[in-house]
């Protein structure tokens, strides 16, 4: 237990932890963001437990994990989470009998937990791979301690044509040796995930840092970049979200290799062929007289257009004759 | 003289003629494909146990054996009977579902089981365009190599949409059919859809008691026309209703029907009779064998199966491989895509054809059973499904019971699309109801459901088999007759790259004949033939017009000796 307190006094400052051992699940702030509206009056349920998280960033990591209950506790009393189960469940039903979309509510007490590497809660948010005090062997020391928010939705492809989900950014840098606090937002209805491959597999189980969680709502976790300049691919698994845009890197120092098709920084392998389509205009019946438009209609006419050009060809030819008269008795004179 | 250049003409002629001859003399060997040079498969998915096989109880969740060789997962029927949130972590790790996926709560009736189900669908993509190599992803085989652009509700997951980072194959969740879904009467069920796809969807509740509403209130129909609009990407929509009748009933994606039924979105749901302490198998992913049944089934039947029949168009599944723009992939489907143009391709039992539909399919039956089979048709068009060696008794019509007086024995069941039948199959051997033991094909009858794309034998082709004739793996034991099902289980055989005939006889006699010895195709070897002609015509011309001095002079002595010779004979 001390030496807990020991390291996590050491590596962190007391927001970071705080943030990251209660894997904080708080519904997305209710800010710039229209969808969230529809869920104030969840907010209003439970201003006391929102209240209550707030409060933990200023609290050491270690007293926050008593406050919030054995399922955040990092002191390795696993077996007892899974007794914590039966009022998870209990939780759940009271939310169910009143609130039709009752598991939306974020009940961020109660985790489940499998392994340091692999946490989930009743809802599926999902925090794997998270590295909060594993030097990578070619890091010295700490560079510097980074949070970064990453906001998840559909809204986000907007900007970027023929994709369906996005990233707010698509791209993120830090130092080599960075401790990075990823704070992931999703912002809409359904499942999302921030799923980073390629980091060494002797710190993260296949190479991997994933959060996931079913929006509106945010997961937080921490990994300690690598000593050496790298880019790692960032995306969302779920069947084609990364195809359709969901997909970023994240760039350790300056970074390698780009990685190909992510929307609006790198090109795609594989493009597809696109073809002006005849769509209908407003100016195509707007500024047009009937008469107008019957005229251009024969000339869009593909016989005329063939009569027209024959003619125009004969035109150029018969503006030609002089020139070539002019040519012809030239020869002669030289011959 | 003889002119030379008649002869070269002439000689030439002849070695064409000659070389043709001689090709028609001797006919080019057959050429047998060697079974070495094919894709092999096992018969049975090797990353399934056998231990998934026998019964066992999971958190006190009893589980039926199920023979067949490639059977359901038991941690997915642990969870579906007791609700992803009161299972164990540890059996919910080996579902890949997410924790909220099937959460029952509140008994409100007393009776020992909980009438509050929750249960969460995803819409997932299979075999869809990457913009990052030559493939698709995440892949899913209807039968060896045959992987046709589809859709699916989902189970809510939980992680990756593949096996694993390395892979391009879907994980096991993800995958044709959309689950059965059990419900019990009088329950009060939210169908929740989290649209993970880029497209809009629904649902649409085809005969199950609900209530038409506002989207805002519920959702009701799943229709945009009527009372609901599209449900867009990265939205949620509660479906909540509470069915006051029992019967086997379809749920589909009502946005763009024409499309999205075929493309996948389509799953059976069934609503049973309220019983005490009834807790049922929520759902059935991948269709088959209910390994727990209802309490109202078990009191009637010995066994229970799910037959999902569907059927899809190629030619559809194809936009979405052919394309990754969500913009070009709706104009080709909503604009260009024309249904009354289009026919129907693959055929599928429970998300799979032949021969992938043996292993999870069977109807796998001992004497003197009685059998609940529940059937849907969610393809395009009328299906007749047949049972070798059997008559059965069709019980349920769309899930409404038929006159018990009136009901009727066939060996042809007619389906026409979104239809559901109950039948009841009883293995008594007596002529009528059964012929006997063996190994009984069951399939439909209109022959293209026999194909896979055109390739027999495939399509949704099973077997009713007695365990007497069922093989240590779980799969028919063909080989007992001497037949060998394995070129079936090559991707090769249904790239039509092996003579199905090959192996019928010693000599195969209807193999693959060899190439000629030219190897080249008919139409380069006609236009190169003609280039050779017209090299030769130019030769022949430059060569009269570069001697023409001399052949006119040795044309005027010609006719000059003539005229000599007649002189000298006159």
């Amino acid at each position: 237990m001390i030496k807990i307190i020991k390291i996590a006094f050491l590596l962190t400052g007391t927001m970071v932890l705080g943030s990251v051992a209660t894997a904080q699940q708080q519904q997305a702030k209710p800010n710039e963001h229209e969808q969230h509206q529809q869920h104030s009056e969840q907010q209003k349920e439970q201003p006391a437990a929102q209240h209550e998280h707030e409060e933990h960033h200023d609290h050491s990591g270690h007293s926050m994990s008593k406050t919030t209950g054995p399922a955040t506790d990092h002191t390795g009393e696993h077996d007892k989470d899974h007794s914590v189960d039966d009022k998870t469940h209990e939780h759940a039903i009271d939310h169910s009998k009143h609130n039709v979309e009752s598991t939306e509510h974020g009940d961020m007490h109660h985790h489940h937990h499998m392994d340091h590497d692999h946490m989930m809660d009743h809802e599926g948010t999902m925090i794997m791979g998270q590295n909060l005090d594993k030097l990578p062997s070619s890091c010295k020391s700490i560079s510097e301690e980074v949070e970064i928010t990453v906001r998840a939705g559909r809204k986000y492809a907007g900007k970027f044509p023929g994709t369906a989900f996005a990233f707010d950014q698509q791209e993120w840098r830090v130092k080599p040796c960075a401790k990075v606090t990823f704070h992931f937002i999703n912002e809409d209805q359904i499942r999302h995930q921030f799923m980073m491959h390629g980091l060494p597999k002797y710190l993260y189980k296949y190479g991997m840092f994933h959060l996931e969680v079913t929006g509106p709502k945010t997961v937080s976790g921490t990994i300690i970049a690598p000593g050496s300049d790298d880019t790692f691919l960032v995306h969302c698994d779920i069947s084609h979200h990364m195809e359709k845009g969901m997909k970023a890197q994240f760039i350790v120092g300056k970074g390698s290799e780009n990685i190909p098709s992510i929307p609006g920084l790198t090109p795609y392998n594989r493009t597809d062929i696109y073809e002006a389509e005849n769509l209908p205009r407003v100016s195509d019946k707007a500024n047009q007289s009937a008469m107008v438009r019957e005229i251009t209609k024969t000339f869009a006419k593909q016989d005329t257009q063939n009569y027209l050009i024959i003619l125009l060809g004969a035109l150029v030819g018969l503006l030609c004759i002089p020139l070539v008269k002019m040519l012809i008795p030239r020869k002669k004179t030289e011959k | 003289m003889p002119n030379p250049i008649l002869i070269a003409v002439m000689v030439f002629y002849l070695a064409t003629a000659s070389i043709t001859a001689q090709a028609s003399l001797k006919l080019p060997q057959t050429i047998k494909v060697d079974r070495a040079a094919l894709t092999a498969e096992p018969p049975c998915d090797p990353k399934i146990s056998p231990a998934w096989r026998e019964a066992q109880v999971i958190d006190g969740v009893k589980i039926d054996a199920s023979p067949a060789c490639s059977p359901d997962n038991p941690a997915w029927i642990a969870a579906a009977v007791k609700g992803t949130n009161n299972v164990s972590m540890d059996t919910l790790m080996k579902t890949g579902l997410s924790p909220d996926t099937i959460i029952k709560t509140d008994d409100l009736d007393g009776d020992g089981d909980p009438d509050r189900i929750i249960i969460k669908l995803e819409v997932m993509e299979l075999n869809g365009k990457s913009p990052d190599f030559p493939g698709i992803v995440p892949t899913f085989d209807i039968a060896p190599g045959v992987q046709p652009g589809v859709w699916v509700f989902a189970p809510k997951g939980s992680g990756m949409s593949t096996e694993n980072f390395e892979s391009v194959r879907a994980n096991p969740l993800l995958r044709l059919p959309a689950p059965v879904i059990r419900v019990e009467q009088g329950d009060i069920v939210q169908l929740v859809l989290e649209n993970t796809h880029y497209f809009p969807h629904s649902i649409h509740l085809h005969g199950v008691d609900h209530p038409f509403m506002h989207k805002e209130h519920g959702g009701g129909d799943g229709v945009p026309q009527t009372s609901e609009i599209e449900l867009m990407p990265g939205e949620r929509r509660v479906y909540e209703f509470q069915p006051r009748q029992a019967g086997t009933m379809f749920y589909h994606c009502h946005v763009q029907t024409h499309t999205h039924l075929s493309m996948g979105l389509a799953g059976m749901i069934v609503v049973e009779e309220n019983r005490p302490n009834n807790w049922l198998q929520t759902l059935n992913i991948g269709g088959g064998h209910v390994r727990h049944s209802s309490v109202a089934i078990k009191e009637k039947f010995d066994q229970e199966y799910d037959m999902h029949y569907h059927a899809m168009d190629k030619e559809l599944g194809d936009i979405i491989q052919k394309y990754n723009d969500p913009r070009l992939i709706a104009r080709d489907m909503n604009q260009r895509y024309d249904i009354t143009d289009s026919t129907e391709d693959y055929y599928t039992i429970n998300g799979l054809s032949f021969p992938y539909s043996l292993r999870e399919s069977l109807i796998i039956v001992k004497p003197d059973q009685k059998i609940k089979l529940r059937l849907l048709n969610s393809g395009g068009e009328m299906i007749a499904i047949h049972t070798h060696g059997h008559h059965a008794t069709i019980t349920h019509y769309d899930g409404v019971e038929h006159n018990p007086v009136a009901q009727i024995m066939r060996d042809v069941f007619d389906m026409a699309p979104a239809q559901r039948l109950d039948l009841t199959l009883e293995t008594t051997n007596d002529g009528k109801h059964s012929y006997g033991e063996g190994d009984w094909l069951i399939h439909d009858h209109r022959e293209k459901g026999i194909t896979t794309n055109g390739m027999a034998e495939g399509g949704s082709m099973s077997s009713i088999v007695y365990t007497s004739y069922l093989g240590e793996d779980g799969l028919p034991k063909t080989s007992h007759f001497g037949i060998d099902l394995s070129h079936f289980f090559t991707k090769e055989y249904w790239e039509r790259r092996v003579p199905i005939w090959q192996d019928l006889d010693e000599t195969a006699n209807l193999g693959s004949p060899a190439g000629q010895t030219v190897s080249m195709d008919a139409a380069t070897k006609n236009s190169l033939l003609n280039a050779t002609y017209g090299l030769l015509i130019g030769i022949l011309i430059y060569f009269i017009f570069s001697k023409r001095e001399y052949i006119k002079q040795s044309v005027m002595t010609v006719i000059s000796r003539n005229k000599d010779g007649k002189g000298s004979q006159q």
